[in-house]
């Protein structure tokens, strides 16, 4: 093994990622095609899932909840970054203040914006109903139909700061002749920005994307914090189903079997998205 | 754009100034329609019943320990995995680094039924240890990432002459390229500490003892469905959000710099 340093060095990191990643993965599967006893059971979990009606309640939402927070926490993003990466006087303590969203713990802008949507006392309904957009308080995050809008834009205000500051990391590697061809040309400045700025980062727009996608699809603390997936289920995703059946219903081995296939379509999507969007990054495999 | 900044730095910071803002007022004025803007008769009411009245102190502290202990074992694991990659040629190192990128695409809420199980077979359940554990495969991920890009663009020139000197490659690793890093590793360091101090869904499912949760949970708690202590919540928030904000300030510079150029590089 001497010959192979690299190796001893990567090593201890493998291991405690194969214990705690692969070996759950392995039990997972174990566990979904049996019963709590540990007798095999064949598909019976999955069928469970898959014909219930609030498997696709969660699906839906899921999918609503994720897709409208990555449209805008993208172009809300992108537009702060290019916004910062223009000259204006205080420019870094706006940069900074930017990040303040990212930066604050989710649990806390949960909790934060769950006071300010509150339906009696929060600022939001008085700020709404002021100003004459409603005549009557809304009950934000009581209401079916204003209860997910209200989450997705909690999961945007939290995360595009995060887009923003990526962006501008991208804008700053464009090199200065772009511009000055572009002006030469007559543009204008949102000419400029979509046929200048958004090609040259397109690589970290796609990236980000995908990240966003992850962390979406992972995101259960806003959600389970604030509504706990009510009301009437309006606001279930698929990870507060699998702990509402894992650790509320003790069905471990269904929640197993909507674990595995959570998993197997996030794998999918990603290994898709990658082949249809990545052009392969340079360092890659070498 | 003047505009557009101030609407942005608008959106950015109201939130977190009404957090603080409630946190000071007494229970008249938090439950009246309409709000008051700014406290009348401020008072820290707020914080001395989330200090001496609650368990948000115990929590603090058990934060404090988890989010230190999971930080140092990835920041280990991470700076060994991370120079394997960037300075060594060997068999199965594309497998291995896909291996380690599939953990940051890894669904958390997909493994926590069985990591649960497998934490009480060995008695992990409602432990520092469990927890520090497995915080450490959330944050490993992207800490090996950013630090390997980080370690290939420190010119290997440098390392080659101390070789010829006769130095080991550990002593290489500490003497010559970990302190050419230090921007990498302060970036790492924010992110797992901020990371592993801000996880809710693990912490919920693997602590379920006040000896063992953290400030998250603690801060759920005093939510119940009908009734909720918003001016406790706003104070336990703010206090939450403390260490994270100083730390932040405290490394912005670099914590941003070594971010990006990660991110840029990867």
């Amino acid at each position: 093994m001497s010959r192979n340093p690299g190796f001893l060095f990567v090593l201890p990191a493998i291991i405690v990622l194969g214990m705690l990643i692969v070996y759950p993965i392995a039990y997972t599967g174990v566990l979904s095609f049996t019963d709590s006893a540990g007798h095999y059971v064949g598909f019976k979990n999955y069928d469970r899932i898959i014909h219930s009606r609030v498997t696709s309640r969660a699906v839906w939402n899921t999918a609503y909840y994720v897709l409208g927070s990555i449209l805008f926490q993208i172009v809300l993003g992108t537009l702060t970054g290019i916004l910062l990466n223009q000259k204006f006087p205080g420019r870094g303590l706006v940069r900074s203040m930017t990040l303040i969203p990212w930066v604050i713990p989710g649990i806390v802008a949960a909790t934060t914006w769950a006071w300010m949507f509150h339906t009696e006392f929060g600022i939001i309904n008085h700020m709404v109903v002021s100003s004459g957009l409603t005549d009557k308080p809304l009950g934000w995050l009581t209401d079916r139909n204003t209860v997910m809008p209200a989450l997705i834009a909690i999961n945007v205000w939290k995360l595009f700061p995060f887009v923003a500051i990526m962006v501008l990391a991208g804008l700053q590697t464009v090199p200065e002749e772009l511009y000055e061809s572009a002006r030469v040309d007559g543009a204008t400045f949102w000419q400029e920005a979509w046929h200048v700025m958004i090609p040259q980062i397109r690589p970290v727009l796609v990236a980000l994307t995908l990240l966003l996608l992850i962390w979406g699809l992972n995101a259960i603390t806003i959600i389970y914090t604030i509504t706990k997936g009510g009301p009437a289920n309006r606001t279930l995703i698929i990870p507060i189903q699998i702990f509402r059946i894992a650790f509320e219903a003790f069905q471990l081995n269904q929640a197993a079997a909507l674990s595995v296939m959570f998993f197997a379509f996030t794998i999918a999507f990603v290994i898709v998205y990658i082949r249809v969007f990545a052009t392969a990054p340079e360092e890659r495999g070498s | 754009m003047f505009a557009g900044t101030v609407l942005l730095v608008f959106i950015c910071l109201f939130p977190f100034l009404w957090m603080a803002l409630s946190s000071i007022k007494p229970l008249g004025e938090l439950y009246t329609a309409p709000p008051v803007w700014l406290p009348e008769h401020p008072t820290f009411e707020n914080f001395t019943h989330v200090l001496f009245d609650s368990n948000i102190p115990r929590y603090f502290l058990n934060s404090t320990i988890i989010s230190f202990g999971s930080t140092a074992i990835a920041l280990a694991l991470a700076v060994f995995a991370s120079y394997g990659f960037a300075r060594f040629k060997f068999r199965g190192k594309g497998l291995a680094q896909a291996f380690i990128l599939l953990g940051q695409l890894l669904p958390t809420a997909a493994i926590i039924v069985p990591l649960f199980i497998t934490l009480r077979i060995f008695g992990l359940v409602n432990s520092y240890l469990g927890l520090i554990l497995v915080y450490t495969i959330i944050t490993l991920p992207l800490s090996v990432w950013m630090l390997t890009s980080y370690f290939r663009a420190i010119p290997a020139e440098l390392e080659e002459a101390a070789i010829i000197d006769g130095a080991t490659r550990l002593g290489i690793l500490f003497r010559i390229t970990l302190p050419l890093s230090l921007p990498g590793l302060v970036a790492i360091i924010v992110y797992a500490f901020v990371t592993t101090w801000n996880e809710f869904l693990f912490a919920l499912v693997l602590a379920q003892d006040y000896r063992v949760k953290t400030l998250p949970i603690g801060i759920a708690e005093f939510t119940t469905e009908f009734n909720t202590d918003w001016g406790a919540v706003m104070a336990a928030s703010l206090i939450m959000t403390l260490p994270i904000a100083i730390l932040f300030l405290a490394m912005q510079k670099m914590f941003v710099g070594g971010l990006t150029a990660g991110a840029v590089k990867g």
